[in-house]
């Protein structure tokens, strides 16, 4: 029979098993003190007792995902052959490794510990990085809605409403149906691309940011044509090697690759973020425009793509950011819905959605309900850090 | 002696921040008799309306009164508790804020709000409070009291807004009643109407009153006693005659020399600026606060402690260690006097230059368009090294003219020649920059002037760029240091950011910005009034240095006559989209006057005891452009109105020589025979 570990010792190595991370964040916050008048808002956080809260556990979760190897005992696929390891309860120990399943073993005999703990890698991966592009296409087509009004508000408008207002699981299950999210080859003469609707919506998601870039440097050197010329060159070079790796999985080097079905998540979780971003965006700059430094800028003949990425968008900064901190917070539990239904990555992979997805038939009984309540802890955790960090940055920009 | 009504006696209040105690009102004495009016007042963060809200003991969550008596109507205020504290609040003291649509509850019929007082404070029933309400309108000079009370606050003009605001605060007939710059968010003439209204009132009703203000003008006009607050600190206290007339504290003194007063132009009486700028509340020196920028600062006298009141009889107090040794009567050393400007050639010429908006009322473009003239047929010109002053309310259509100057609109009509070119009919992204560079704005606000997250170098370098100036990089910021210099500022500050400089530093970079590309014009939209008065004058002074040495054109837009009447050469007064009077300014402020221009002269408080003013009040407010009025604009508001002729034909522009042009039915005659609405009085034998 397996031997068990008391609940007191399990409280125990769950706080001193993530040593790197608290190590981390003890680093990080006292190299930042003393520049804490530097940092703008995120150094005023260190007054508010909320805000510190949520930095804390957004960073515990971001050092964990970095650290995650050296904190996980084992691998996240890595099974155990022992007899009673299978759903073994909170504390158990492989007799024959003698490793301790800290929360438990899955149905597969899993340890449910270093598979929450690899899953922060997905999480912390995923919803920044498809948040960010979610931002780029918001912003992107935001700026003009509020500062040129007009039929470009009009219809960017309405598009937005109406992915709002369609329901947008519904919408996921459509993309990952299999008809639909097979990529067929296309043959365009000089090379063949896989091509699908969800990699039709991630090839055009993806081509925001290298837009967004180019005419951030296009308007603002505009008249300094060798400045322009290297940072378009740059731009266009590296943005369209991680296009052709990330969108089209072609890279030429083989050295950037996305999973198809990280793909899809990404275009799912982009679509269902940016009309909100977008809204955001083009209500601050119905605000911002109003100001004389805007007034000022078109006097003097500023193209209005300038005055929109650069007089208009780092003004926005504030609610903008405190809104980006809300919002992954949104697109963790819009992954982790995804995982849920089984839309998502593989069905093995350790990310805290499908986590929670395989342990929904064991919550029923008390001694295996952890399958699903430790993942499902680690996702509540990370979105409450963001939340609070987002309450603590909003109340300290308005302090002054 | 009587009881007085209000007694403050060594107050202190402080707030508490981020960046720890910050004191805002320190040692603070003042006393209100029954039926007396005090003003308080002073420049932005001198704490007068931290006193005010001290009173009604209401400073929110981080102000915190330290030490001090505030005594109402013999009860120490410190010992009411908060059931007696709100009973006292809107009955005993009541408050008139700045703003009247944050005053009035958006959501609420204006006779609800009122009656609520009344119910609350005097639990009498709503019916007979309406009734009271009523009658009050009628007090206020509301016309139609029914149409008021059942209309919401957004129905109504500012004006209006305000004189509910006031009635309301008058319904329980408080003892104090403390105004908080009742009138600074109205237009001048509107102004106008209230200080009359709030003058009477005090004489109807006998309430004592603190009027709260940064406008002299308007102190000396509404109030008997005056405080003035700098830094924190009430620097001198007493009748408003001897204040003025023999004052006693040098920042008075600087205070009085630095706003334009009739009679005083920019060639024979320029004003002189106090140097340096307000200290932040935790950087005040020691000793006295004015110190570093007094003229007559002594070391080691004047920053030895702390400086306390001194007590010169006939409850005239001043703060000032050396009273005794500073000749007050001193003849005023005036400013450097300039050569008066010869004019050149014709820069800008505007020509019957029409600009309407079509505003349609149906969804989707349909349904009725209505047409807004915004500018109806403005002709007018403007010289080399010339200044010229547009002078007008709000809705009059200047803030749209200078839009159409700088290619932000189009004209829909007319002519706007500079040089060759006519750039009516040029948006600013047709101009090209070498046009662009010569027409260029200094604007209102300095504290939205600035793009809060460039630094200041990056702003004016970027400037340089779009007008294509400098071959490069280097060649751009030797020019742009260069133009730090020219508005006199520190070179360091091209490594600022904007939140790092006070508001008339913000305001000199927004003029190098705009000289940054020799212009050969300039129009400024108010570029000084939302500046403290002691920072108003050198800027003021800087923009006509530069304008001289660049021998730029200047189009001053503004509302207030003492700076136009200062500063301009030529003046054109505007009403509702059309030009009603133009001329020398010489001619503009001496009659014969249009009427709207001598009810405009008559409106703008002035801040000299020796000024008689002929008493004009318009009655109403300014018509909306939406609904447009045949014939002449102004015959709603015009005391001289002709039934059958202003109500139905345009009125003829009427050349009264020199250039001096009126837009006016009134025959010559009649218009020559008008009395000057200003006059100075002789200058006192001591003088």
């Amino acid at each position: 029979m397996s031997e068990y570990i008391g609940t007191g010792e399990i409280l125990l190595l769950s706080v001193t098993r993530f040593w790197p991370t608290w190590l981390a964040i003890a680093i990080t916050l006292a190299v930042c003190w003393p520049l804490r008048e530097r940092l703008g808002v995120f150094g005023r956080l260190y007054g508010s007792m909320i805000g510190m809260c949520g930095l804390i556990i957004v960073l515990f979760w971001v050092f964990t995902a970095i650290f995650a190897d050296a904190i996980a005992v084992i691998g996240p696929l890595e099974q155990s052959f022992a007899a009673g390891m299978k759903k073994g309860t909170p504390g158990v120990t492989d007799p024959q490794s003698g490793i301790i399943f800290l929360w438990g073993g899955d149905n597969l005999a899993r340890d449910v510990f270093s598979r929450v703990v690899h899953g922060s890698r997905i999480v912390l991966i995923v919803a920044p990085a498809a948040t960010l592009i979610a931002y780029m296409v918001g912003a992107t087509l935001g700026l003009p809605a509020g500062y040129l009004q007009g039929w470009s508000d009009s219809i960017s408008s309405f598009l937005a409403n109406l992915i709002l207002a369609f329901p947008i699981i519904l919408l996921f299950y459509l993309l990952v149906t299999p008809e639909v999210r097979t990529p067929h080859p296309v043959d365009l003469g000089l090379f063949t691309i896989p091509w699908s609707i969800p990699i039709g919506l991630a090839a055009v998601f993806f081509l925001f940011p290298i837009i967004f870039i180019c005419t951030m440097w296009f308007t603002k050197y505009e008249n300094n044509q060798a400045k322009l010329i290297s940072y378009l060159g740059v731009t266009l070079v590296i943005g369209f090697w991680a296009y052709s790796a990330l969108v089209f999985n072609s890279d030429p080097f083989g050295v950037l690759a996305m999973e198809p079905n990280m793909l899809n998540v990404f275009a799912a979780v982009i679509l269902g973020s940016s009309p909100g971003v977008f809204r955001i965006v083009r209500g601050l700059t119905m605000d911002i425009k109003t100001r004389d430094y805007v007034a000022a800028a078109q006097t003097r003949g500023e193209r209005p793509w300038y005055i929109m990425l650069w007089e208009i968008l780092p003004n926005a900064r504030g609610p903008l950011i405190v809104d980006f901190c809300l919002r992954i917070g949104y697109t963790t539990i819009l992954l982790g819905t995804l995982g849920f239904f089984g839309l998502g990555l593989q069905p093995e992979s350790a990310d805290w959605g499908s986590m929670i997805n395989h342990g929904r038939p064991f919550v029923r009984l008390a001694n295996t309900a952890h399958l699903a309540l430790f993942p499902a802890l680690a996702l509540m955790s990370l979105v409450l850090g963001l939340n609070l960090l987002a309450d603590g940055l909003r109340e300290e920009s308005m302090k002054d | 002696m009587t009881e007085p009504i209000l007694e403050i006696d060594d107050l202190n209040i402080s707030f508490y921040t981020r960046k720890g105690e910050i004191p805002a009102v320190m040692d603070f004495s003042m006393k209100v008799l029954p039926g007396e009016t005090m003003g308080l007042v002073g420049e932005s963060g001198c704490g007068k309306s931290t006193v005010s809200l001290g009173i009604m003991r209401y400073l929110g969550n981080n102000g915190h009164i330290k030490s001090g008596k505030i005594k109402f109507m013999g009860r120490d205020m410190a010992e009411l508790s908060d059931d007696e504290l709100r009973d006292i609040r809107g009955s005993k003291i009541s408050m008139v804020y700045q703003e009247p649509m944050a005053s009035l509850n958006p959501a609420m019929k204006v006779g609800k709000q009122l009656s609520e007082v009344l119910t609350v404070h005097e639990g009498i029933s709503e019916q007979d409070a309406m009734k009271r309400a009523a009658e009050m309108m009628g007090a206020v000079r509301l016309p139609d009291p029914d149409r008021i009370l059942g209309a919401y606050p957004h129905q109504l003009s500012g004006g209006q807004q305000q004189r509910v605001v006031i009635s309301m605060a008058l319904l329980s007939k408080p003892a104090l009643l403390l105004l908080d710059e009742p009138t600074t968010a109205l237009d001048v003439t509107v102004e106008a109407g209230i200080v009359d209204l709030i003058r009477d009132l005090a004489k109807e009703f006998g309430t004592s009153m603190v009027f709260v203000s940064h406008n002299l003008g308007l102190i000396l006009e509404t109030c008997d006693r005056i405080t003035v607050m700098y830094s924190g600190e009430a620097v001198e206290e007493g009748d408003i005659k001897t204040v003025f007339n023999k004052m006693r504290h040098p920042y008075t003194k600087g205070l009085l020399r630095s706003i334009p007063v009739p009679g005083a132009d920019k060639y024979s009486r320029p004003l002189v600026a106090i140097p340096g700028q307000l200290p932040l509340p935790h950087e005040r020196p020691v000793g006295c606060n004015f110190g570093p920028r007094c003229d007559h600062y002594v070391e080691a006298v004047c920053n030895k402690g702390l400086v306390h009141m001194t007590d010169l009889g006939n409850r005239h107090r001043s703060r000032c260690e050396r009273i005794g040794e500073i000749d007050w009567d001193a003849e005023e050393v005036a400013g450097e006097i300039d050569e008066p400007i010869v004019v050149g050639d014709v820069v800008v010429s505007v020509n019957h230059l029409k600009k309407h908006y079509s505003i349609s009322t149906g969804m989707f473009g349909g349904g009725d368009t209505r047409t807004v003239k915004a500018n109806e047929d403005l002709t007018f010109e403007a010289r080399e090294a010339e200044t010229v002053a547009i002078v007008g309310e709000s809705g009059c259509g200047k803030s749209t003219f200078a839009k159409v100057l700088m290619g932000l609109e189009t004209a829909t009509d007319g002519t706007v020649t500079l040089g060759n070119l006519d750039i009516a009919h040029l948006p600013v992204e047709k101009r090209g920059p070498k046009t662009v560079s010569q027409v260029q704005m200094v604007f209102q606000n300095p504290f939205d002037t600035l793009n809060p997250s460039m630094t200041i170098g990056n702003q004016i370098m970027r400037v340089l760029e779009i007008f294509q100036i400098g071959d490069n990089d280097a060649a751009r910021r030797d020019r742009m240091l260069e133009l730090l210099d020219l508005v006199k500022l520190p070179r360091e500050f091209a490594t600022r950011m904007p939140r790092q400089l006070s508001g008339g530093q913000k305001q000199r970079i927004g003029i190098a910005r705009a000289f940054a590309g020799h212009p050969k014009l300039v129009v400024a939209d108010e570029p000084v009034s939302a500046l403290d008065v002691s920072v108003q004058a050198a800027v003021t002074r800087l923009l006509t240095d530069i304008q001289r040495e660049h021998r730029t054109t200047m189009l001053f837009i503004s509302h207030d006559l003492g700076v136009v009447r200062y500063l301009a050469d030529r003046v054109v007064v505007m009403y509702l989209g059309r030009i009603m009077e133009q001329g020398t300014t010489e001619a503009i402020f001496s009659p014969p006057y249009h009427p709207y221009t001598e009810a405009l002269l008559s409106a703008v408080p002035v801040a000299d005891t020796r000024v008689k003013k002929r008493h004009v009040v318009l009655e109403g407010e300014i018509p909306s452009p939406l609904t447009p009025l045949p014939g002449c604009p102004f015959q709603t508001r015009c005391q001289y109105v002709i039934k059958g002729t202003c109500d139905s034909v345009v009125p003829p522009f009427k050349d009264m020589g020199d250039g001096h042009v009126i837009a006016c039915h009134l025959s010559e005659d009649i218009l020559n025979a008008m009395l000057p609405v200003i006059e100075l009085e002789a200058a006192p034998a001591a003088e």
